[in-house]
C-alpha cells in the first residue's frame, strides 16, 4: 500500500510537478526544435518515453549489479583476485556516466530497429530525429536521478528499487510528451499570428515555454498534499493538515500586501 | 580546403558571430538551468570549456584514424571521460558549487555544443585549429551564460556575485530565479540579439 | 583497396585502446580524488556538530582552546506500522562526558526534500541546534529557512511538547514563528523536528543493547576516523 502510494507520488512528481522540460530544463532542444506539428511532437514524445524506460531499466540494473560498492557482480568477479573484504568495497561509480551514455545509445539503437521494422511510415517521417534522441538530456537526466537515489542515500534500505526507477523514467517521459504536445498545439496556432520578426522561431517558443512553466508551477505542493491526505497516521510530518487555498493565499498575501486573509 | 577558416578566425567566430547559444541554439539545457546566479554560470562555462578543449585536442590528435561508423562512439567515450574528470574535480575542490550544479555537470556529455564541434571541426582540422575553436566557442558560451545570469540574478535577487547592486527597496522578482524566468529571459534576449542582427544586415544592405 | 586503417579489426582495437587509456585516467582520478570527496561529505556534517550541540559561542571557545569533541555515530532503527525508518545519530563527547546528540533527519518540504541536522542535549530534553543541510524551497521565500535568526528560534525549546507554527507573535514555549510568505516550508521543518524527536527520543537516551543494526564508528570532528579504544 505504501509502495503503491510511493509510486503514485513519484509518477505524479515526475510528470507534472517537477516536469522534466518545464522545471528541470532537460529536453529543451527537441522541445524548441521539433514542436511544430502535433503529430510529430506526439511521436517524438512517445519515442522518448520508450527510450527513457529502456535506458532506465538498463542503467538501474548495471548500477545495482555492477557499479556500487558491494554490488553482486563486481564483488563476485573481484573475489577471484582480491580478499573478501576488499572485493566488497570495489567502487566503480566513477564509470557511471560512461556506462549510462552507452546504455542510452544502445536503447536508441534498439528502438530504431524496432520502429523501422514495425512502423516504417513513422520511421520515414522521423528521419534524422531518432538517432538524435541519444543527445536528449532528458534520458541521461532520468538515469542520473535514479543513480542519485541509489548511490546517494545514507542508508542502503532507502535505495530505490526497480519499480520506482521505471516509474520515474516512464512518467518523466510522459511529462515530456505532455509539455511538447501542448507547445506544438500552441505553435500551430502561432503560425496564424503576426509574430515580430526577431522573435520568430526559437525566441517566441522560449517565451511561451516560460508562460507554460508558470502554469505548471501551480502543481507545486500537490504531492505533499496527497501524502498528507492519504497517510494521516504516518505523516506526522506537518503539525497541522494543510488546507490548500488559505496557504496559497498566505504566500500571495505577504508579497502583494493587498489581500486580507 | 583552401576556404576553411584559420585558427584565429575560428577563435573569433566562436565568440559572437557563431555564438553557440544565441546563433546556433545549442546547449540550451545548461543555459537555462544554471543561470540563476553568476557563480554557477561561470563554473558551468569553465567546465564546458575544459571538456570542449580536451575533447577537441584528443579527437584532433586521432582524427586520421577515425572512420564514419565508430566515430560517434569515440566522441562519446572521450567526452564522457573528460566530463567525469571535471565532475570529480568539482566535487573534490568546490563541493558546495558541485552540489548546486547537481546533475547538470554530467549533462555536459549530451551537450550538443561539444559533439557538434568535434564533428564539424576537431575531426577534420589540426590540433591548433581545434584548440582555438574550442576556446572561442567556450568564451562565446561563457558570454551567453553570463548575460542571462546577470539579468536573472540582478532582477531576481538584487545581487550580482552575492554583492548587493540594487537598493534594498527593490522587490525581488523571484520569478526570475525560478524556471519560468529562465525561459522568458532567454527568449527575450534571443529576440534582442536577432533584432540587432536584422538591423545590422539591413544597414549593410543599404 | 582498403588499407589496414579501414578494417574493422583496427577500429575495434582503436576503441579498446582508447577505452583502456580512459579507464586508467579515470581510475587515477578516482584514487586521487575519491578520498577528498568522501572527506568533503563527512566534513559537511561533522563540522557542524560542535555548534549544534554546544552552541556557537562555546564551540568557538573550544576551538580556540584547541579542545575537540569526540564523535561517534550510530544508526537508530524505528519500526512503525510495519515501516522501517533509519536515523543516523551522532553522539558528541567532550572530555569523556556525553555533551549531546545530533540526528540527521529528512522530510518533505514545499518543493522537495528537506534534510536537516537536529541537535539535542545529553538527555534529549532540549533542542540545542538546528541546521538545514539540503533544501530546494522557493528562493527568497521558503529558502529563508536556512537563515540563522529563524533557526535560532528552535534553540532552547523543550522536546517534551510538540512544536507548533504560528503566524505572528510566538507566545508559548512551544510556538515557532512562521516565515512570512513561507508557511508551508516553516511547517515542514517544524514537522520534521517533531517527528524526529518522537521517533528517536527513547532510543537516544537508553539505546537498546541487542540490536545488530547499530554500527559504531568513531570520528573526531575533522572527519578522521579514530580507533575505537
Amino acid at each position: 500500500m505504501m509502495y503503491l502510494l510511493d509510486i503514485l507520488l513519484i509518477s505524479l512528481t515526475a510528470a507534472l510537478i517537477n516536469n522534466f522540460v518545464l522545471y528541470y530544463f532537460v529536453g529543451i532542444c527537441p522541445f524548441v526544435g521539433v514542436s511544430r506539428k502535433v503529430e510529430m511532437a506526439f511521436g517524438m514524445g512517445c519515442a522518448v518515453t520508450f527510450v527513457i524506460s529502456i535506458a532506465a531499466l538498463i542503467s538501474w540494473s548495471i548500477t545495482t549489479m555492477v557499479l556500487i560498492p558491494g554490488a553482486p557482480l563486481s564483488s563476485f568477479i573481484a573475489g577471484f583476485f582480491l580478499p573478501e573484504q576488499a572485493a566488497a568495497k570495489i567502487d566503480l561509480t566513477v564509470l557511471s556516466y560512461i556506462v549510462y551514455i552507452f546504455a542510452i545509445a544502445s536503447s536508441v539503437q534498439f528502438v530504431e530497429m524496432y520502429v523501422r521494422k514495425y512502423f516504417p511510415m513513422l520511421y520515414g517521417s522521423f528521419g534524422v530525429f531518432l538517432p538524435l534522441i541519444t543527445t536528449n538530456c532528458a534520458i541521461l537526466f532520468a538515469c542520473l536521478t535514479i543513480m542519485s537515489h541509489v548511490t546517494g542515500v545514507d542508508n542502503p534500505a532507502d535505495a530505490w528499487d526497480l519499480g520506482r526507477a521505471i516509474a520515474l523514467a516512464f512518467f518523466g517521459g510522459v511529462g515530456f510528451t505532455i509539455a511538447i504536445v501542448i507547445m506544438s498545439g500552441i505553435r500551430e496556432e502561432l503560425e496564424l499570428c503576426d509574430v515580430p520578426e526577431p522573435f520568430q522561431g526559437a525566441a517566441i517558443t522560449l517565451v511561451i515555454g516560460g508562460i507554460l512553466a508558470i502554469a505548471f508551477m501551480g502543481f507545486t505542493g500537490v504531492d505533499s498534499g496527497i501524502r498528507a491526505a492519504l497517510m494521516p497516521s504516518v505523516t506526522e510530518q506537518v503539525s497541522t493538515m494543510i488546507p490548500p487555498r488559505p496557504d496559497v493565499l498566505a504566500i500571495l498575501d505577504l508579497s502583494s500586501q493587498v489581500r486580507q486573509p | 580546403m583552401a576556404d576553411s577558416p584559420t585558427a584565429f578566425e575560428r577563435f573569433v567566430q566562436g565568440i559572437l558571430p557563431e555564438n553557440p547559444v544565441y546563433r546556433q541554439l545549442l546547449g540550451l539545457c545548461p543555459t537555462l538551468a544554471v543561470t540563476n546566479g553568476m557563480k554557477p554560470a561561470l563554473t558551468m562555462a569553465c567546465s564546458v570549456g575544459f571538456v570542449l578543449l580536451c575533447a577537441n585536442i584528443v579527437i584532433s590528435l586521432i582524427r586520421n584514424l577515425l572512420k564514419p561508423h565508430l566515430r560517434i562512439v569515440i566522441f562519446t567515450l572521450t567526452i564522457a571521460t573528460f566530463v567525469t574528470i571535471a565532475d570529480r574535480f568539482l566535487a573534490a575542490y568546490f563541493f558546495q558549487m558541485s552540489k548546486t550544479l547537481g546533475p547538470y555537470i554530467p549533462l555536459i556529455i549530451v551537450n550538443c555544443i561539444i559533439i557538434c564541434r568535434c564533428e564539424v571541426c576537431a575531426s577534420k582540422q589540426g590540433v591548433v585549429t581545434a584548440a582555438s575553436d574550442a576556446i572561442g566557442q567556450a568564451i562565446g558560451f561563457g558570454l551567453a551564460l553570463s548575460s542571462i545570469a546577470a539579468v536573472r540574478e540582478i532582477l531576481g535577487t538584487g545581487m550580482l556575485f552575492g554583492i548587493r547592486v540594487l537598493p534594498t527597496a527593490w522587490p525581488d522578482w523571484v520569478i526570475m530565479v525560478l524556471p519560468p524566468g529562465a525561459f522568458i529571459t532567454l527568449g527575450l534576449l534571443l529576440g534582442f540579439v536577432n533584432w540587432i542582427g536584422i538591423i545590422r544586415s539591413k544597414g549593410s544592405a543599404k | 583497396m582498403r588499407s589496414f586503417k579501414d578494417s574493422n579489426l583496427f577500429q575495434a582495437w582503436l576503441v579498446l585502446l582508447l577505452a583502456t587509456a580512459f579507464g586508467c585516467a579515470l581510475a587515477g582520478v578516482q584514487t586521487k580524488l575519491g578520498p577528498v570527496i568522501e572527506a568533503n561529505k563527512t566534513r559537511e556534517t561533522l563540522a557542524k556538530i560542535p555548534a549544534l550541540v554546544l552552541g556557537e559561542d562555546q564551540a568557538q571557545q573550544l576551538s580556540r582552546q584547541k579542545k575537540s569533541l569526540s564523535i561517534t555515530s550510530r544508526t537508530i532503527k524505528i519500526e512503525k506500522n510495519g515501516i522501517k525508518k533509519f536515523y543516523t545519530v551522532y553522539d558528541a563527547f567532550l572530555e569523556g562526558t556525553l555533551a549531546g546528540h545530533v540526528a540527521k533527519a529528512s522530510g518533505q518540504g514545499y518543493a522537495d526534500k528537506i534534510e536537516l541536522l537536529l541537535g539535542l542535549d545529553a538527555d534529549a530534553r532540549t533542542i540545542t541546534g538546528l541546521f538545514i543541510l539540503d533544501q530546494k524551497e522557493t528562493p527568497g521565500l521558503g529558502n529563508r529557512i536556512i537563515e540563522k535568526p529563524w533557526r535560532n528560534q528552535f534553540l532552547g525549546k523543550p522536546s517534551a511538547t510538540r512544536l507548533v507554527v504560528v503566524k505572528g507573535n510566538p507566545g508559548k514555549d512551544n510556538e515557532i514563528d512562521a516565515i512570512s510568505g513561507a508557511t508551508i516550508s516553516s511547517r515542514s521543518v517544524t514537522g520534521i523536528v517533531n517527528k524526529t524527536i518522537t521517533d528517536i527520543k527513547a532510543q537516544l537516551v537508553s539505546p537498546p543493547k541487542e540490536t545488530a543494526d547499530e554500527q559504531e564508528t568513531s570520528h573526531n570532528e575533522n572527519g578522521k576516523i579514530k580507533e575505537n579504544t
